[in-house]
């Protein structure tokens, strides 16, 4: 039997396994990265959406372009990498077993990083094995991957993250989303993502879980009914809805088999998913020479799982001597300081479960917000980014705290601020002169910013979007401008649309609607076609 | 000792639930009803129901049943079902046809 020897073998070629070797390679070691997939990237080759964080974590950037700056990262530093290679078997002398093709190949790691991610879960209702029903996870795979529409009509299950940005993603394949669905009372996601699919019409069912998936050899429709406190069905709630698809996004758990096998201690850890390796700060398992980094080892986000990869990998360095201690704590000392950034906010690990109120600057947070996917007219005001001026000037609708700073480094001309802890609302400081560039709008990650002028003449106002459907109206165009709850306003028209490559793919959009209307209008919908 | 090693608990009769067919393990097509009747009939741990019933023995290798099943053997069993102790995570982790793990014996140099 042939074994082949690495310094350092990863497991998973997704952000945080690609992260890990990268590091590791840096030091000199001789590293391979598995992956079972035909392409490398992990999660992140199906985001299309641009990402959260600051600039240290890539935010604003596209989830498939980290993925594919990674992979170049990973070139240039000399890394392996093998794709469909899916590792079988990892036991506790640190020997693989790879299925690659249609052989069985070994080889031994003086280091293991194991980044497989994790999971969808799925929930059990009365047809949940009909075909029609899939993973949120798998409907994008669908469309961004393969270019195939999941399905016309569909209902989300599910209002953390992932159902918020499948949902959108949907809809910009031109799907149409009929209702997004959570058992839970509040919202689970982030506020801004909410917002931009509840702006385009579709209504959210909070409380509300699935009794039936009907059809007989597919879904062709669906019931849903109100739950109480204890997810109970109200008798007398019953919603019908027409559709052939039903995606579920009911969170995910980690794919952490390979570190059980390999005799890591575990855990139950609901907080971080479900079954995790019991770990030291830097993904040290209990078993020498075996880290993990990742989802596997906690549900969380990219920008974290690139960090945490980072630290194993540069752990790993130091455990194998290409690096002294003191260049380890130095590396270290760097990353914990980016990670502790992102876990700050409402969102973060540490407030998951618990009931927030108010934001860090004492501001009452949108109730409807959290329950409807929109903060209402009347609530909209109390926040600091909204402000009013002569002049175009940037309203951003960004209400929670949230790890994320794009809006202020987009700004040369400092309208905006945040200021040096990342998870502060965002302020505009109405003494600055805003030139609408439009850099702000396109920057954000949330498409919380719209640039407003309340007074444009002929008792106009105009109003910039960000905007990322096709076809893209032109200008001259006639449609209907929509409110924050996706409900039609008034009558609206194009006046200018930009698209430019500093703006990465969103275009700006300004509509002219009646004055009145120039803190409601926050969507453009064209007229249908005669 | 806890509410799962002490197995002359009385966990109370196996009462029959409208949702009892409906199906859990999808490779294995293990429903519902039988999950419950195992726990009822002695089986307390995801190891014993699995070798009992096969869910999560399938072409997923319980990806996705796992979770689902452990919860509704923790309903029975009146417990959290962070209790039960998943099961044995074995090589391979992945199927692997026969033939693939046959060509090992080729190999000259074993
Ligand atoms: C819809 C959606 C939207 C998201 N949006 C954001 C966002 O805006 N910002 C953000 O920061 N994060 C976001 N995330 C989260 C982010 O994608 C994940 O947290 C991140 O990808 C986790 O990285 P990872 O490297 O741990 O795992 P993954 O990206 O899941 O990669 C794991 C890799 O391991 C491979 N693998 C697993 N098992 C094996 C095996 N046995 N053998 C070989 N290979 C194996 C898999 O094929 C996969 O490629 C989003 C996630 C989803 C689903
Ligand atoms: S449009 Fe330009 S100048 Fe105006 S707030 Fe946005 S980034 Fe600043
Ligand atoms: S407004 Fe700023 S902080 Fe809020 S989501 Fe947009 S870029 Fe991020």
């Amino acid at each position: 039997m042939k074994i082949e020897r690495f310094d350092l073998i990863v497991v998973g070629a997704g952000p945080s396994g690609l992260s890990a070797a990268i590091e590791a390679a840096k030091h000199g070691m001789k590293v391979v990265v598995f992956d079972e997939n035909a392409r490398p990237g992990g999660q992140l080759f199906k985001q299309i959406h641009k990402f959260f964080g600051s600039k240290e974590h890539k935010a604003k950037i596209r989830g498939f372009h980290i993925g594919e700056q990674l992979l170049k990262e990973a070139d240039d530093a000399g890394v392996k990498v093998e794709l469909n290679a899916t590792v079988a078997g990892l036991y506790q002398d640190r020997e693989v077993v790879v299925r690659m093709g249609d052989e069985v190949h070994h080889f031994k790691g003086d280091a293991i990083i194991i980044a497989t991610g994790a999971a969808e879960n799925m929930v059990l209702f009365d047809g949940w094995t009909l075909p029609g029903v899939m993973g949120a996870g798998a409907a994008q795979t669908l469309m961004n991957l393969y270019g195939v529409k999941p399905g016309e009509r569909i209902l989300m299950l599910g209002s953390g993250n992932v159902g918020l940005v499948v949902s959108y993603q949907l809809l910009q394949a031109g799907c149409q989303v009929v209702a997004l669905v959570d058992a839970a009372p509040k919202i689970g996601g982030y506020g801004v993502h909410a917002a931009k699919v509840a702006r385009t019409g579709v209504p959210f069912y909070l409380s509300h879980t699935i009794k039936k998936a009907e059809g007989t050899d597919h879904v062709t429709g669906v019931t849903i009914a109100e739950v109480d406190n204890h997810f109970q069905f109200i008798p007398g709630t019953d919603k019908h809805f027409d559709v052939d698809t039903i995606c579920v996004a009911v969170g995910l758990s980690p794919m952490s088999q390979l570190l059980k096998m390999a005799g890591c201690k575990m855990e139950d850890n609901p907080k971080r998913g479900g079954q995790v390796p019991i770990i030291g700060e830097y993904g040290e398992t209990s078993v020498p020479g075996i880290f993990s980094a990742g989802d596997v080892s906690g549900i969380e986000e990219a920008s974290s799982a690139m960090i945490e990869g980072r630290m194993s990998g540069a752990v790993a360095a130091e455990y194998l001597g290409y690096i002294t201690k003191e260049e380890k704590e130095e590396i270290l000392a760097k990353l914990k300081a980016s990670l502790g950034s992102l876990r700050e906010g409402m969102f973060a690990p540490k407030n998951r479960g618990k009931d927030i109120k108010e934001t860090e600057e004492g501001i009452p947070i949108s109730t409807n917000l959290l329950h409807k996917g929109y903060v209402l007219d009347s609530e909209i005001e109390r926040f600091p980014g909204v402000t009013h001026k002569k002049g175009v000037h940037p309203v951003i609708e960004c209400t929670q705290n949230i790890p994320c700073n794009p809006c202020q480094d987009a700004c040369t001309r400092h309208c905006i601020k945040i200021g040096s802890h990342i998870t502060a609302l965002p302020a505009v400081d109405e003494t600055a002169d805003c030139i609408n560039c439009g850099m702000c709008v396109a920057s954000c990650p949330g498409q919380a910013i719209f640039l407003v002028n309340e007074d444009a003449g002929d008792r106009k106002a105009e109003i910039t979007l960000p905007y990322e459907f096709l076809p893209l109206p032109e200008t001259g165009m006639k449609g209907t401008a929509l409110g924050r709850d996706g409900q039609p306003l008034c009558d609206a028209e194009v006046t200018r649309v930009r698209s430019s490559k500093a703006f990465d793919g969103t275009n700006l959009l300004t509509i002219s609607v009646p004055a009145e209307f120039a803190m409601k209008a926050r969507f453009f919908k064209a007229a249908a076609q005669a | 000792m806890n509410e799962l090693s002490n197995r002359s608990r009385d966990i109370g009769e196996f009462i029959p639930q409208p949702d009892d067919d409906m199906i859990v393990c999808r490779c294995e097509e293990v429903t519902k009803g039988e999950i419950r009747k195992a726990v009822h009939e002695g089986l307390w741990t995801i190891a014993e129901i699995r070798r009992y019933l096969r869910c999560g023995m399938g072409l997923c290798q319980g990806q996705t049943c796992a979770k689902l099943v452990k919860g509704i053997v923790a309903r029975e069993l009146k417990v959290s079902p962070a209790l039960l102790e998943p099961a044995t995570s074995r090589s391979p982790m992945r199927p692997v046809e026969m033939h693939v793990f046959a060509k090992e014996t080729e190999d000259t140099d074993l």
